[in-house]
């Protein structure tokens, strides 16, 4: 196999690596963007580009050695544009020269001549458009459909007692991740290739090289290494952004290195899908909801990308954490000629939980109760049946965190305080609110998921652990993967090694949803368990005790019955390596699923629901329209808490985020689709000053059976309901129905206008 | 719609983490080797201060000036002292140092207001007074406490030296009065001995650019104000003074209805446009709520010899 390699004199011996690492061998990659929402490429002239000296290539569709399809969910996606460009900042061509300076002069230098076409902006006109479609091949500007159908929705309706009927709009978010999208391409010998990339599941930056180069597999290597931040955006743009540079790397035969600057990160990479929600609910006078009616519309932009996951996670996430009986949901995901949307934490789930709690306040107003005791009567509890009929039969603390959050906030007090402070208060007016949400745990319906990792006990005692799972600031490999090793084996924290972020490890998922702990833990969990399933057994023989009760902790193994009976963990592996007992293993675990009818939207939709609650204080100065918020609580009923310090961060930072959508963070589009804020100058997320006070959070450990420990998923919960939550605090302080985002000053004035009160 | 022509935009595909071009780079260690320099390169130069706004237009390349004299090794114009009835202010004085400064705190309440609510600290330790006022944006927001305060600047050349007022200094956005070979070198502020001065502004996150600003100076005599300024920020070309409401102003008691209807006429005083940090009709609204709460403080100020 490397006979050929090493004639050309291609191998690499260590010297190689030096020339080709250290010496100034790589290339600097600048893409090159189209300015044009909807176009026609019709001729791409790279002359005087390559013209430039130091300038060694622009790569186009055509220079693809394997197939330029890079769409997840719908092979509608091309690596770089072919034959038309739909959205202002699509990829074009790729230069690629000797320092980023020419590189960026020679992407300066790239004609390409469009053909304009009639650009698609709002969802709403492109649904129903047919003259004009974002694609040909398609036939429909409608990428795809998901719908619900459960019980009776006329009848649910009849029996209504009240009924809230509401248009909401939500807008897109960008992820502002510290560090841009980056890889570097290392070619090596036997056409293989190495990408170091910030993405968040190498295994599928791996399929994606493999396909665009049309190699193997086996082939391509990728390594993550800490990444600056992902939320979502590098599990879409990562695995492209590898493959842009092994493109080149490919072509080139050296090593190949692209950095996005700030403004093509923003440009290019998806966003938060933009929602229009229209919802209609219906409450009998018990309290008791009876129907709900639900059409959201997704604004998909050029591409699907993951856009039919996020859709049917809207779809199936519609009821909110509570019981209905009557259902219809229908969800479109609309294309677009604008950037396209994609992942971010709490996909598709985000915008209808807004909408469902903003539902929940109304209904309960009208009825004259109180919010939280209106969502208790809905709650969903163990024996409850979800909105896709599904029988919740654990795990389900959702009603005891809504409960214990209330009375930690002192709710019903404070919301009386408020009410007669407000009277007082001309111009300062405070609001308390509260939104409960719910987040399915894996991936939805019957689509596989599956943990793995591989675990090895060295010579000297200590481990090394292999996983796909990524460190992007969450901790899961760096902090609970160690845990959950030195908890099983009994060997200390500092003793276990893992190998994070790696092809070279099994395939482990992505460390997306939430599912980097919990899921992602699992493999290695069961790894460690059959470990120390054969240690134990080695040890009982040694010991001449039962393998059932040894102890294996803090570097010994040892009877509970007569601790007398030990030997240190160091000398138990010595004498497993002398008597050919494997200290190695694999730890695969496939999460079960059910059926699911996608015709009606019924069956097994998540193996569980993560579930978080969240009361919010806030103060609104209703003569600048300024919102502060004061002072959050967060309650979750998240399984297991493995790493209580890890899981505050991620509930600070996910209240973060939901304070930077809310109120501060948009993107604004000119009238050809293009982002007019696409740097940290124009689009803002919050500072440390804008954050508030955050409690500790509540916990109700509801441990869920395929969890590492019990643990569900923490990570995107927060900025699930934060939106709502403090959409229902402003809408208590000024008596005002709020439907859309963001709050900006201006639209908060608007609202205080059209108010009854104002 | 069918786009043929697309007007470009101001975003930059250029930006890299590095500055994508070469310049000749002078570091100057006194002001007469700075104004020789300038006077030798004119406008294909440009000043380095605190670099806060300047690197991150030419990483972008929004500028791409052939020489850059970097002029914070200058000793010198780092300064803040009384003299008589006015302050006068090195240009070179960092933000944090105007922050911290007990005489900007007592005489020009304003000024103190507005660095206070300028960037992070990390960026007041860098970032000078006169780079602020050179950089010339609308939404600059040292330039309405000094407006108020009746601030002069002083231009300094190889020719000599020659003093206008700010309101005079600022042409629009990004440009300002400066011939080619001056440096800005001092700023000369009024005291407010017998008023006082606040400065208030809105933005969307607390380290950000205003979206709107405003800074009062008042005196008051029985309840009456007796005289008035003001200053307004992010709503016109260049910050500027309402002086058509403040002379309304004028013998109005300051805690009367007739001040809100006076300052309904800011409106035609100003010229706001909508961009991706607000509207124009949020900026109008905005800047009325400004001067109110800044005059209010500036009152409170006065009344109570209050400064913070």
């Amino acid at each position: 196999m490397d006979a050929w390699d090493k004639a050309l004199g291609r191998a690499m011996f260590t010297e190689d690596y030096y020339v080709d690492y250290l010496l100034a061998n790589a290339l600097f990659i600048k893409q090159v963007l189209s300015p044009m929402p909807h176009a026609r490429i019709k001729k791409i002239d790279a002359s005087r580009a390559l013209s430039i000296s130091g300038v060694h290539g622009v790569f186009t569709a055509s220079s693809i050695p394997g197939e330029n399809q890079v769409g997840y969910a719908i092979p509608d996606q091309p690596l770089i544009a072919e034959g038309k460009v739909r959205y202002a900042g699509e990829l074009v061509a790729l230069v690629a020269a000797s320092d980023f300076d020419k590189a960026i002069r020679g992407a300066e230098e790239v004609v390409v001549d469009y053909e304009p076409l009639p650009a698609l902006l709002d969802p709403l006109e492109a649904m129903e458009r047919r003259d004009v479609l974002v694609h040909e091949e398609r036939g429909s500007n409608i990428a795809f459909q998901t719908r619900v159908r459960k019980g009776n929705v006329e009848e649910g309706f009849s029996k209504a007692h009240v009924v809230v009927e509401n248009e909401y709009r939500l807008h897109h978010q960008e992820h502002a991740y510290l560090e841009t999208e980056a890889a570097l391409a290392i070619p090596e010998s036997e056409g293989r290739v190495t990408v170091i990339g910030a993405l968040q599941y190498p295994h599928l930056g791996q399929k994606i090289v493999s396909r665009v180069l049309g190699v193997p597999m086996s082939k391509v290597k990728i390594v993550a290494p800490y990444i600056g931040g992902g939320f979502g955006g590098k599990d879409d743009e990562g695995p492209l952004t590898c493959a842009k540079a092994a493109l080149v790397a490919y072509l080139t035969g050296r090593p190949a290195f692209i950095l996005y600057s700030r403004e093509d990160s923003i440009r290019v990479h998806p966003k938060r899908e933009a929602a229009v929600i229209r919802y209609k609910s219906g409450v009998d006078a018990g309290g008791k909801l009876t129907a709900i009616e639900v059409t959201i519309i997704h604004d998909t932009g050029a591409y699907a990308n993951r856009g039919p996951f996020i859709l049917w996670r809207a779809t199936m996430h519609a009821s909110g954490p509570y019981e209905v009986p009557n259902a219809k949901v229908d969800g479109y995901a609309v294309y677009t000629n604008k950037v396209y949307q994609g992942s971010f934490r709490g996909f598709g789930n985000l915008s209808i939980q807004f909408a469902v709690e903003r539902q929940m306040d109304l209904l309960a107003e009208k009825l004259g109760l109180d919010p939280v005791e209106f969502r208790l009567r809905n709650i969903l509890r163990e024996g409850s049946y979800t909105l896709t009929s599904q029988l919740l039969d654990h795990s389900v603390g959702v009603g005891e965190a809504l409960k214990r959050v209330a009375e930690k906030a002192d709710w019903w007090r404070k919301r009386r305080e408020i009410e007669e402070f407000n009277k007082s208060s001309e111009r300062f007016k405070r609001g308390i609110g509260v939104a409960v949400a719910w987040h399915g745990i894996s991936t939805s319906r019957a689509v596989p998921d599956w943990s793995n990792a591989y675990v090895k006990v060295e010579l000297d005692g200590s481990v090394t652990v292999y996983t796909g799972i990524v460190e992007m600031g969450q901790g899961s490999p760096t902090s609970s993967h160690v845990q959950i090793v030195s908890e099983i084996l009994g060997v200390p924290v500092d003793k276990v090694k893992v190998v994070f972020a790696t092809t070279e490890a099994p395939d482990s998922g992505a460390t997306h949803a939430s599912r980097g702990t919990g899921i992602g833990g699992l493999g290695v969990l069961v790894a460690a368990a059959k470990i120390r399933e054969r240690l134990a057994s080695l040890a009982g023989r040694v010991l001449g005790v039962d393998p059932g009760e040894l102890e294996f902790k803090d570097g010994r193994v040892y009877s509970r019955r007569d601790p007398s009976k030990s030997i240190s963990w160091r000398d138990l592996v010595r004498e497993a390596y002398a008597r050919g007992v494997e200290v190695s293993a694999t730890g695969y675990y496939y999460l079960p699923k059910g059926r699911f009818d996608e015709s009606t939207g019924q069956g097994f939709a998540y193996p569980a629901y993560s579930y978080i609650v969240l009361v919010t204080e806030v103060e609104v100065d209703t003569r600048t329209g300024l919102v502060r918020v004061l002072r959050v609580y967060p309650g979750l009923a998240s399984g297991k808490i493995i790493n209580p310090k890890q899981v505050e961060g991620q509930i600070e930072g996910a209240i973060a985020q939901a304070i930077g959508y809310t109120l501060m963070e948009y993107l604004y589009f000119d009238e050809y689709g293009r982002v007019l804020n696409a740097n940290f100058t124009d689009y803002v997320i919050p500072t440390p000053k804008d954050i508030p006070e955050i409690e500790k959070p509540v916990y109700v450990e509801d441990k869920f059976r395929h969890g590492a420990f019990g643990a569900k998923g923490v990570g995107e919960m927060a900025l699930i309901p934060g939106p709502a939550s403090i959409a229902n605090a402003v809408a208590h302080a000024l008596g005002v129905n709020i439907t859309s985002t963001p709050l900006t000053p201006w639209r908060l004035l608007e609202y205080i206008k059209r108010s009854p009160r104002g | 719609m069918v786009v043929s022509e697309i007007p470009p935009i101001n975003i930059t595909a250029r930006n890299t983490r590095i500055i994508p071009f070469e310049y000749e780079y002078y570091e100057p260690r006194s002001l007469k080797e700075v104004l020789e320099l300038l006077d030798r390169y004119g406008d294909q130069a440009r000043i380095l201060a605190g670099g806060t706004d300047l690197l991150v237009k030419m990483k972008a390349r929004l500028v791409e000036p052939r020489v850059v004299i970097n002029v914070k090794k200058i000793d010198g114009l780092r300064y803040i002292v009384e003299d008589g009835e006015q302050v006068r202010i090195g240009a070179l004085t960092r933000l944090r140092d105007v922050e911290n400064s007990e005489l900007v705190k007592k005489y020009i309440p304003a000024l103190h207001d507005a660095v206070k609510s300028m960037g992070s600290i990390q960026i007041r330790n860098m970032a000078t007074i006169g780079g602020n006022l050179c950089n010339a944006s609308p939404a600059a927001d040292t330039a309405p406490p000094l407006l108020v305060h009746n601030a002069k600047v002083v231009l300094s050349s190889v020719g000599g030296d020659r003093v206008l007022p700010l309101a005079e200094f600022f042409k629009g956005p990004g440009l300002t009065m400066l011939k080619p070979n001056e440096l800005l070198r001092e700023i000369i502020v009024e005291k407010s001995i017998a008023g006082s001065s606040a400065f208030k502004k809105v933005s969307r996150v607390a380290v950000d650019l205003a979206i709107a600003s405003a800074a009062v100076y008042v005196e008051v005599e029985d309840g009456f104000i007796r005289n008035a300024r003001i200053a307004l920020g992010s709503v016109a070309p260049k910050p500027l003074r309402a002086v058509k409401t403040e002379s309304l102003l004028r013998g109005l008691r300051i805690d009367s209805r007739e001040v809100l209807n006076a300052l309904k006429t800011i409106d035609e005083e100003i010229s706001p446009i909508t961009d991706v940090r607000s509207t124009a009709e949020y900026r109008r609204y905005a800047s009325k709520v400004l001067v109110l709460d800044a005059l209010e403080v500036a009152y409170a100020r006065l009344k109570g010899g209050v400064h913070g």
